[in-house]
């Protein structure tokens, strides 16, 4: 026999769901982007001294300010690639939830969604 | 009567929702690959070992005796890249509507046909090429050395941190 589905506790149990994954995911994105913020401004500063004092010659010159513009580029790439994969972690396991609600209302066994 | 009415419209609700879920559980993202990772970590510390071994500076009459380490250093990076690519990169309507989500917000969409490690990996091989380059024409200054290593450092980071998050 069908049993009704509580929706404010489904919404809770989503809201718990999202939240697990963001809030673990969240302190990875703040750790890289401040390594990768510092980074990139004391390579800025390496290259600008390099080019002042001479040290940084001719041949590599307009190589390493040219990869300044790709580091930071990539940075921003390799952000969103991590977002793409908090956004599948929490659209799963929302969708496991619901999921799981299903299961207990209808009484039918599902498999896990992979 | 009701009660077995409401009944049978929620089984069929519920069996709607199901189908809509079945279609639902999704993948934005390659799948971790953990050879690859702990490539990108015996590389590194190859990396790091030839930074320390070149860090005050090098001339060009010695380069023969790096030779053989940037040939071994580039071949493993290029090697990287080639796994790194050699997976299928997951696209589907929900990649799509995240992308049209943030072109609506004003976010500009870089293009996702690469998966930013093997773009870091590139670039690391790039470096090291411009490196051995450099040191046969004219050796490499010691702050040379500290900004070829400031770059691999953070790409080798951007990679790294790419494929490791890759694991759920």
């Amino acid at each position: 026999m069908a049993r009704q589905i509580d929706i404010s506790k489904l919404v809770d149990e989503m809201k718990a769901a999202a939240s697990e994954v963001l809030n673990k995911d969240v302190t990875t994105f703040r750790g890289f982007s401040e390594r990768q913020v510092k980074a990139i401004a004391q390579q800025t500063k390496l290259v600008a001294m390099g080019i002042a004092n001479g040290q940084i010659t001719e041949e590599t010159r307009e190589f390493f300010l040219d990869s300044l513009e790709d580091m930071a580029l990539n940075f921003a790439k390799t952000l969103r690639g991590l977002l793409m994969v908090t956004i599948e972690k929490v659209w799963n396991a929302v969708v496991g939830v619901i999921w799981k609600a299903i299961a207990s209302a209808t009484g039918i066994a599902l498999p896990t969604p992979e | 009567m009701r009660s077995s009415a409401t009944t049978g419209l929620a089984t069929i609700l519920s069996a709607a929702l199901l189908l809509l879920v079945t279609a639902c559980a999704t993948k934005l993202a390659p799948n971790y690959d953990k050879a690859l990772v702990d490539g990108l970590i015996s590389t590194n510390v190859k990396l790091m070992e030839f930074f320390a071994s070149t860090s005050s500076g090098t001339t060009s009459d010695t380069f023969a005796t790096r030779k053989k380490t940037y040939s071994n250093i580039i071949g493993r990076l290029d090697a990287l890249v080639i796994q790194s690519r050699a997976r299928p990169i997951p696209t589907n309507d929900i990649t799509e509507k995240v992308n049209k989500y943030l072109e609506k917000k004003g976010v500009q969409i870089l293009d996702g046909g690469d998966t930013p490690s093997a773009t870091a990996l590139e670039k690391i091989s790039e470096t090291m090429s411009k490196m051995r380059d450099t040191d046969i024409k004219q050796g490499v200054t010691a702050f040379e050395v500290a900004a070829f290593k400031g770059q691999v450092v953070i790409f080798m980071d951007q990679a790294m941190t790419y494929e490791s998050f890759l694991e759920r």
